[in-house]
């Protein structure tokens, strides 16, 4: 299994419910910040006696990865960078490309080579955290709501294209969820999702072998209003 | 990050308005000493009282992760975030077990080396402090220390019961024990009145466990009337056919939650009256024997989270006192007389036999000699019963338990000697301020 963004709480948790539920021979924890996941790794080897590989890893540089070498039949990515936000300003020039290449460009060019890898294994599952955010731009974060607009764009081009060959796509949607990063923000309650019950949520979709999933549900219907509010109106709303 | 919030332990009571940060490095630890003028690690919140309460906290609760396990010798080390319940998740099921645990499992293994916790074995083993083997310790000028019985044992010694006040531990390592079985062979025994729950807490000294329910209402000859409840791990030819499928199960009940604060009268003088009632005539032998999991055994109100709402919103306080065995009869007399005289009932109040205490750790609340933990919901009375149980204690050369109070007389607190500023409770203060 191979768990990119791995110092996220949601990555954690999910990588803690599928050593639960299967063993796997190698979890590979990939992160740019590779010396964080020290006391992870640790965790998961004396909890899962599973086997732990920490691989250092920036989607900002080149791929150097080989995948055909790896034992993993699942890539679960929570990369993803919101970036900088700050009012009145679209978006700082160098976080603009860190977040362009955190949500979509590396991502594709990493997922391609997961891909690519895959195929030639002939089975496996991809599961990709997008976002609500890919679904309308909005002026709070339009730069990073249209990275993951391209990402969603791309799964659902890839889930079709590996479709044939024994290689299924998962896009994730999560709303608004209590993490580190998101602490002592004031998120609305019900809309709040915490990452253990994200990870069931995701793990479930998995199991069923589900397409697209919202975490929680309630979104699809959120974003089904937000979709289609005419573009006359919207433009003069202040999301 | 900090956020404002408002935070109580177990008892809901009291609430402070306090800063909670998120222990996240050592870097932004410092920053966090640097910036506020005291600051005290915080856990899961299980203590009572104004222990554990600070207006900035770091909660430990990020520092959740196991660090090595030797499935040979059963020593464990993990970040002190890591909770018991996690714990017995990950070692029954390899044949081992929590070498002390308290009445729950929802504490952190930081909180149970800061208030060094004991449980129904203290008279065989100890506090839990006996396994601890090593601890690491972000002191006042934010370095690490590592300390052990061995290595820097003065902080060692000092941060054992130290209820937080030497600085945040961060990890620890520490032996487990050994079981053959997740099961506890269990014997009840009613005792009619005080003489005869003490005389049955001397004469079971070789058990493993000891623990008494005792209902602390009743008056005259009937004063002491409890249940002797004591425990061995099962051995294998103890367990019935289904338990031998299943020798290592964990949680064998779903737990209940309790979904909102209880109003007021729910809890009153006639409902406890009648609760100890049935709870002592459930059982109608004298002794009952059976072989129980470990969960109803040692865990008995975990099963129903949130318990605490039970008491409403105005929260309720433990007072957990010791007093010497040489004085126990005279002292628990005086003291189930004041309580039955106050007309304040307690559920399930608990009665133990602590055994002779390590005098290397001098922070520790145990001393040799009966211990008994109460709860009262708070209310107008308990600010004159207080006082009153107090001076009983302080009489007989007792103390109070530092991670159950929030009321008590700083005398009967002033065992805990810690030197630091840096690192200081709500609790801590309070103290320190009536014992100049």
């Amino acid at each position: 299994m191979i768990i990119l963004g791995a110092n996220s709480e949601i990555a954690r948790e999910f990588t803690e419910l599928m050593l639960q539920k299967q063993s796997f021979v190698t979890v590979y924890l990939l992160s740019s910040n590779a010396e964080q996941l020290v006391t992870f790794k640790k965790h998961l080897e004396v909890k899962y006696k599973t086997e732990v590989k920490i691989i250092p890893f920036d989607l900002m540089g080149q791929i150097k990865l080989d995948f055909s070498a790896m034992e993993y039949n699942l890539v679960f990515s929570a990369a993803g960078y919101l970036g900088d936000t700050e009012a009145g300003v679209i978006a700082k020039t160098e976080d603009m490309s860190r977040i362009m290449a955190i949500n979509y460009s590396g991502l594709v060019h990493f997922l391609n080579a997961v891909a690519n890898d895959l195929l030639e294994k002939e089975n496996g599952t991809i599961i990709c955290i997008s976002s609500v955010a890919g679904e309308r731009g909005r002026q709070s974060n339009f730069i990073y709501g249209s990275a993951k607009a391209g990402i969603t764009a791309y799964l659902s081009g890839l889930r079709n294209f590996l479709y044939k060959k024994n290689i299924h796509v998962m896009t994730v949607k999560p709303g608004f969820m209590d993490t580190k990063m998101t602490r002592g923000m004031d998120l609305p309650g019900p809309l709040t999702i915490n990452p253990k019950k994200a990870a069931h949520l995701i793990y479930s979709g998995y199991k069923k072998k589900k397409n697209t999933i919202y975490i929680s549900g309630i979104w699809r219907l959120i974003m089904f209003v937000i979709r289609n509010i005419p573009e006359i109106i919207f433009k003069k709303l202040s999301l | 990050m900090k956020i404002e919030k408002t935070i109580s332990n177990w008892g809901n009571f009291p609430k402070l308005k306090a800063s909670e940060y998120l222990f996240e490095n050592l870097h932004k630890t410092q920053g966090i000493l640097e910036a506020e003028e005291s600051v005290l690690a915080r856990g899961n919140g299980r203590c009572y009282g104004d222990a554990a309460l600070n207006n900035a906290v770091v909660s430990t609760l990020s520092l959740k992760h196991f660090l090595s396990f030797d499935e040979t010798e059963g020593t464990l080390t993990c970040e002190a975030g890591v909770l018991f319940s996690d714990i017995l998740n990950l070692v029954v099921p390899k044949g081992f077990f929590l070498p002390v645990t308290p009445g729950t499992k929802f504490i952190t293994v930081g909180g149970a080396i800061a208030a060094d916790v004991h449980g129904k074995n203290h008279h065989k083993d100890g506090c839990f402090s006996e396994f601890v083997t090593q601890l690491k310790l972000v002191i006042d000028t934010g370095e690490t220390i590592i300390c052990s019985r061995t290595e820097n044992t003065t902080l060692f010694w000092e941060t054992i019961g130290g209820m937080g006040l030497t600085g945040i531990i961060v990890e620890a390592t520490f032996q487990l024990k050994r079981i053959a079985n997740s099961y506890i062979y269990v014997e009840s025994i009613k005792a009619k009145n005080l003489t005869e729950i003490m005389a049955l807490f001397e004469a079971s000294e070789d058990w493993t466990y000891t623990v008494a329910w005792i209902d602390c209402l009743q008056k005259g000859k009937h004063i002491g009337r409890s249940i002797l409840m004591r425990g061995e791990h099962a051995r294998p030819e103890q367990l019935s056919n289904k338990q031998q499928k299943e020798p290592f199960k964990l949680s064998p009940t779903k737990a209940i939650k309790i979904p909102f604060n209880f109003p007021r009268f729910v809890l009153n003088t006639l409902s406890v009256k009648a609760f100890n009632w049935l709870y002592y005539n459930k059982q109608t032998p004298k002794t009952i024997k059976k072989v129980t999991h470990f969960e109803p055994f040692f865990y008995p109100l975990d099963s129903l989270l949130e318990w605490n709402r039970i008491y409403g919103k105005s929260g309720f306080i433990q007072y957990q006192f010791v007093i010497p065995k040489g004085v126990g009869k005279e002292a628990l007399q005086d003291i189930l007389q004041t309580i039955a005289k106050s007309n304040q009932g307690s559920f399930l109040a608990v009665l133990k036999l602590f055994g002779k205490n390590n005098p290397k750790a001098y922070n520790s609340f145990p001393i040799e000699g009966y211990t008994l933990a109460l709860d009262f919901k708070v209310n107008k009375k308990l600010y004159k019963l207080v006082p009153e149980l107090d001076a009983i204690v302080l009489k007989y050369k007792g103390r109070i338990y530092r991670a159950k109070d929030s009321l008590s007389n700083a005398r009967l607190l002033d065992y805990v000697k810690v030197h630091n500023t840096k690192f200081n409770s709500v609790q801590n203060r309070r103290i320190n301020k009536a014992t100049p």
